[in-house]
């Protein structure tokens, strides 16, 4: 898990300067998520031909992705199937499954812990009435993900939750997103707002939610 | 099922006892090494309120009362089945009810040092067997025939010839006037029906349907609750307090400041009383208090090693064991192992938090609560209270863990001091979070490690320890070294060692500490078993073989045969990933070898654990390889997780969250064996868990060439 | 403070109790059973745990209010003469030394025994890891689940 931990961590270090100036000087090879994913999907956003910016969207999404991959996004969206758990998005202590439906399993359902609202207290568990992780056939997986595959996996509708544009949009107001943003005692907030998340997110998904370059290395 | 102890009169009372009975006790008279046993009727010859260990009445029906306290390592199994060994009873027909705290009656009843057994057998054995003779002496003298054609059997006495029979309640009478025979035969252990074999714990079904009492559980009519604040920096005093906040919560009756002793010292608190517990829990989070932390130093991890390396570089220390000349070959040595190993402060976190009902009333002090040491508890609070000791009544319900820190005064003397202020019984319940951060912990030990080899020999080998010694918390001489520098180390190593030196060198913080399961082995154990591998590998010796050439001694060959065949110690290859360690304490001997591996991706894993004990005389195999798994679980979060780490004076992990325990899916295979022999019984609590460490790390070695010389480390980043 | 139906091991209590208090101190202090154990407070150890419609939550850091009218069972409740399979089996293998986590440990047992009859190693690991026992029982927790599981199955065919 530590090798996983350092790799998101390095990636952040190092990697973003170097996605910056692809995004910037190399928007060229930018290309849309949509574009890349099936047809049915592209015919949902031909409602917004009024602007396709795709620097604009690049750049939205970078903002996204920040806060995607914060511990309060990305814990819940882990590469395998135990959620992680604090700042330093460890494995959870006592290694919850996913389970079929992302609720858990036996006697480690996510909700015999996490109550509709926080603990109060450090390390107490943080609450929402629907706790849960992604389903396992549908892992929206956000840990360990560049830019480029996180954007490409939140428009594809087999990896998205079947979200189409409309249902993205509103998934920003979320209660279970929202909840990143009310974390409990001694845990982080994302890096910005949830205002102005939902302002990249928008802007991200509205000017065409184009997905930055695949970085070379 | 309510297992409290109860007083005799109590005792009387809840069994619905009339009339006659056979009672027996063991008296130790204050001027007599040994002690006697003596028959209820006579309990009044003696001055003595017999409460007896023993009780037979009419009905045939057998009380025992169990001296110890029962925190896990099964006493209350052990005494009742040493009991009906030599009773001559079936043990489902027992009832077991714990002892007050009294050694007038009982002896010793600290349970500590794994002593239950080892300290108490044979008496028991001798107490039993003298009642069984009573009984058959009785039967005999009814029947008019000689006393060596009958025997007891299942509760009965027979006689041989005739085929006459009588049930052990029927003869309690005649017994109970009889006069206690000296020098009864003890059975061989080869006719023993009961002990040596595996059978089932008595306390079982009490802790699978939730009605095993524990402190905790207590309840005692008009019992309020109370929940307390105290010290974060483990020493000093309250300077003020804001209650307000606190008096507004639902249930919270009164606010108070309250004191405990903490060893010679006190420490205070600003306590809570309510009508639940978490109206006190929520009260005392309401609470603002400010601290008085002068007079003492405000320490952090760092600078307790610091010191402890500085004070092994600059000072020779106490000699507690020197001979020869190992300073002298090791100054002139053109190669000597100069090492340093590390182990760290411990918690000890019993399942059930620190708790204790106290009831006091006027002269009279009643307590209830999961206590390792009521004799202490009863002395000690008497004198802080002002009451007679006979007047001080404990009594051990169950405890949910022990290991050592229930042995202690500090909780009980806080809880009688709140329920003599607010006038009402009531129960002090610690928080997780109470319990984790006001220690004592065990002291964390800095040791430095020099050995010479020649020829494939050791020549010189010194220790040097920096770390706390429990004993001047209670009074001990400062200018004597550590009695327990060497503990866990075999002895017989410094009878073959030529040139050795142990030495201790004084270290003192204002950290309270104390005993830990298996004490100094627990972290000596670690040092010494590791140096003695780094030592075999300088000698190019296999470290089991070189061990076996320093422990001149046939019990411990026979330990080291077991489990070379156990392990398939001689079939392995080097650098398999092959540790181990044999440590003593508590007069056993326990040798264990862990295997491991690598894992893709970084890191170690334990494959299989083996551990051969060799405690001698034993009771219940079962209750043996339960405490051993136990232990190495325990030595496993020792060694890979725990730490208590101080910041400014305070301990920084307050709950399990960041002191993570050993889970389930983090334990290897282990397998235990038993020597059987026919020594003197050992302990059996603790003396798993030395060993376990240096086992493991040494394994690290054998597999990886790293030689960790610091707990804990991390399984997966080795 | 309000009044609070709670219905536990098929009783009905009126409990009259700030509905912020966690579900185990009203069933320890006001309903008067203490077979669920207090360990850690924060969902740590599960020594807490007890049956809320038939699911294994922590009543540490359950409100009672979560609990108002729904089926509660605690380990007082699991069984009528302690003879559930999981008992049985914690009884057969000896499994508790000072039994205080074990009120938790079978309970959490018995959710995984209902849900996976025939439990592998990975689903004990997967049921259990949220109990912690201090005294090392887990080998024979183990044990013992495979054990229940096997007398569930004798216990169904007769």
């Amino acid at each position: 898990m530590s090798f996983l931990k350092t790799k998101a961590r390095s990636f952040f270090s190092k990697r973003t300067a170097a996605i910056l100036s692809l995004m910037i000087f190399g928007v060229a090879v930018a290309s849309s998520a949509f574009r890349e994913s099936d047809q049915a999907m592209m015919r949902e956003i031909t409602f917004e031909k009024e602007n396709k910016d795709s620097v604009e969207s690049v750049k939205a999404f970078m903002d996204v992705y920040t806060v995607l991959m914060s511990p309060r996004c990305m814990n819940c969206h882990p590469a395998g199937d135990v959620p992680l758990q604090g700042d330093d998005s460890h494995l959870h202590a006592m290694g919850p499954k996913r389970g079929r439906d992302g609720k858990g399993v036996y006697a480690m359902k996510c909700t015999n812990c996490h109550q509709p609202t926080n603990t109060p207290g450090l390390h107490t568990p943080p609450g929402n009435p629907n706790w849960h992780l992604p389903p396992a056939d549908m892992k929206m997986v956000f840990q360990g993900k560049t830019p480029h595959e996180l954007a490409k996996q939140l428009v594809d509708k087999n990896q998205n939750g079947h979200k189409d544009t409309k249902q993205l949009l509103e998934h920003a107001h979320d209660s279970l997103v929202l909840a990143g943003w009310n974390p409990g005692e001694g845990r982080t907030l994302p890096p910005m707002s949830h205002k102005d998340f939902v302002k990249a997110w928008t802007t991200w998904i509205k000017k065409g939610a184009y997905a930055p370059a695949p970085t070379t290395n | 099922m309510d297992n409290t102890s109860l007083s005799r009169r109590n005792f009387l009372k809840v069994s619905g006892i009339t009339g006659t009975f056979l009672s027996l006790g063991f008296y130790l008279p204050t001027n007599a090494e040994k002690g006697k046993i003596i028959n209820a009727a006579d309990a009044e010859k003696y001055g003595v309120e017999m409460n007896a260990w023993i009780h037979i009445d009419q009905s045939g029906k057998v009380t025992i009362f169990d001296h110890r306290a029962e925190m896990g390592q099964g006493s209350y199994q052990a005494v009742p089945q040493i009991i009906a060994e030599e009773l001559e009873i079936n043990l489902n027909e027992v009832n077991v009810v714990f002892a007050q705290g009294d050694n007038k009656k009982y002896g010793s009843q600290i349970t500590g040092g794994s002593s239950t057994v080892r300290g108490s057998y044979k008496n028991l054995l001798n107490l039993s067997a003298t009642a069984r003779e009573m009984l058959v002496q009785a039967a005999a003298n009814k029947w008019v025939v000689d006393k060596a054609e009958c025997y007891a059997e299942g509760g009965k006495v027979f006689h041989k010839p005739s085929g006459k029979q009588m049930h052990y309640g029927e003869l309690v009478d005649a017994a109970s006037k009889l006069e206690a025979p000296k020098n009864v035969v003890l059975k061989k252990r080869a006719d023993y029906k009961l002990i040596g074999k595996p059978l089932k714990r008595l306390d079982t079904p009490f802790k699978t349907n939730g009605t095993a009492v524990f402190g905790l559980d207590k309840m005692i009519p008009g019992m309020l609750y109370a929940a307390v604040e105290r010290n974060p920096r483990l020493r000093g005093k309250v300077k003020s307090y804001d209650d307000s906040a606190a008096l507004k919560v639902p249930g919270v009756k009164q606010v108070l400041k309250v004191k405990m002793g903490v060893f010679s010292t006190y420490r205070e608190g600003v306590a809570v009383v309510a009508s639940s517990t978490w109206a006190a829990i929520q009260g005392k989070k309401a609470l603002k208090v400010e601290w008085d932390d002068s007079g003492f130093e405000h320490l952090n991890t760092e600078d307790i090693y610091k010191r402890q390396a500085e004070a092994l570089q600059t000072q020779e220390g106490l000699p507690f064991k020197k001979q020869g000349d190992p300073d002298g070959i090791i100054s002139k040595a053109s190669k000597k192992i100069d090492v340093t190993y590390e182990t760290p402060y411990q918690y000890h976190a019993c399942m059930e938090p620190l708790n204790c009902v106290a009831h006091f009333q006027g002269d009279r002090l009643q307590i209830w609560g999961p206590i390792q040491a009521p004799e202490w508890v009863q002395d000690f609070i008497s004198k802080e209270m002002g009451l007679e000791r006979e007047k001080v009544e404990v009594n051990m319900t169950f405890l949910g863990g022990g290991f050592g820190r229930k042995a202690f005064m500090d909780y009980p003397h806080e809880a009688s001091e709140i329920s003599k202020a607010i006038n009402a019984p009531v129960q002090v319940v610690w928080t997780r979070e109470d319990d984790a951060t006001q220690g004592p912990y065990r002291p964390g030990i800095t040791y430095r490690c020099e050995g010479v080899i020649n020829n494939g020999a050791i020549e010189a080998f010194k220790v040097k320890l920096a770390g706390q010694n429990n004993s001047h918390w209670r009074g001990g001489k400062k200018d004597v070294p550590n009695g327990s520098a060497s503990e866990g180390f075999l002895k017989p190593y410094t009878d073959s060692i030529k040139n050795l030196a142990i030495m201790d060198v004084p270290f003192e913080t204002p950290i309270p500490t104390m005993w830990w399961r298996s004490v100094y082995a627990s972290t000596n154990g670690f040092a010494y078993e590791s140096f003695l591998d780094e030592l075999a590998v300088e000698a190019g010796k296999d470290p089991l073989a070189f061990r076996r050439e320093y422990l001149k001694d046939e019990r411990l060959h026979k330990l080291i045969d077991k489990m070379e065949e156990v392990s398939g110690w001689k079939n392995r290859k080097k650098g398999e990933g092959y540790g181990v360690a044999i440590t003593e304490c508590f007069a056993s001997t326990v040798g264990q070898v862990v295997k491991i591996s690598k894992v893709a991706g970084g890191g170690v894993k334990i494959d299989q654990v083996w551990a051969v004990m060799d405690c001698g005389w034993y009771v219940n195999p079962d209750t043996v390889r339960a405490q051993v798994e136990g232990s190495i679980v325990m030595g496993l979060g020792a060694a890979t997780t725990h730490q208590v780490t101080f910041k400014d004076g305070m301990a920084v992990d307050r709950n399990f969250s960041t002191y993570k325990m050993p889970r389930i899916n983090e334990i290897p295979p282990i397998e235990i064996h038993i020597m059987e022999n026919d020594e003197n019984a050992g302990g059996v609590g603790e003396p798993g868990l030395p060993a376990f460490a240096p086992a493991l790390t040494n394994a690290i070695f054998d597999l990886t060439g790293k030689r960790i010389r610091k707990l804990p480390f991390s399984l997966g980043s080795v | 403070m309000a009044k609070i139906k709670l219905n536990i091991n098929n009783k009905d209590f009126v409990l009259d109790a700030d509905p912020q208090m966690p579900l185990l101190w009203a069933i320890r202090d006001l309903a008067g059973l203490k077979g669920t154990k207090y360990g850690c407070g924060v969902a740590q150890c599960g020594a807490c745990v007890v049956h809320l419609n038939g699911e294994a939550v922590r009543s540490c850091v359950t409100k009672i209010s979560r609990a108002e009218g729904q089926k509660v069972v605690t380990i007082e409740g699991l069984s009528q003469d302690n003879n559930h399979p999981v008992q049985k089996a914690w009884q057969e293998v000896d499994v508790p030394q000072c039994g205080y986590c074990h009120s938790g440990q079978i309970m959490s047992a018995a959710v995984l025994l209902r849900e996976k009859p025939e439990p592998t190693d990975q689903d004990i690991d997967d049921a259990m890891a949220g109990n912690i026992c201090r005294c090392g029982t887990y080998l024979r927790i183990r044990k013992a689940i495979h054990l229940a599981s096997e007398l569930q199955k004798t216990a169904r065919k007769g």
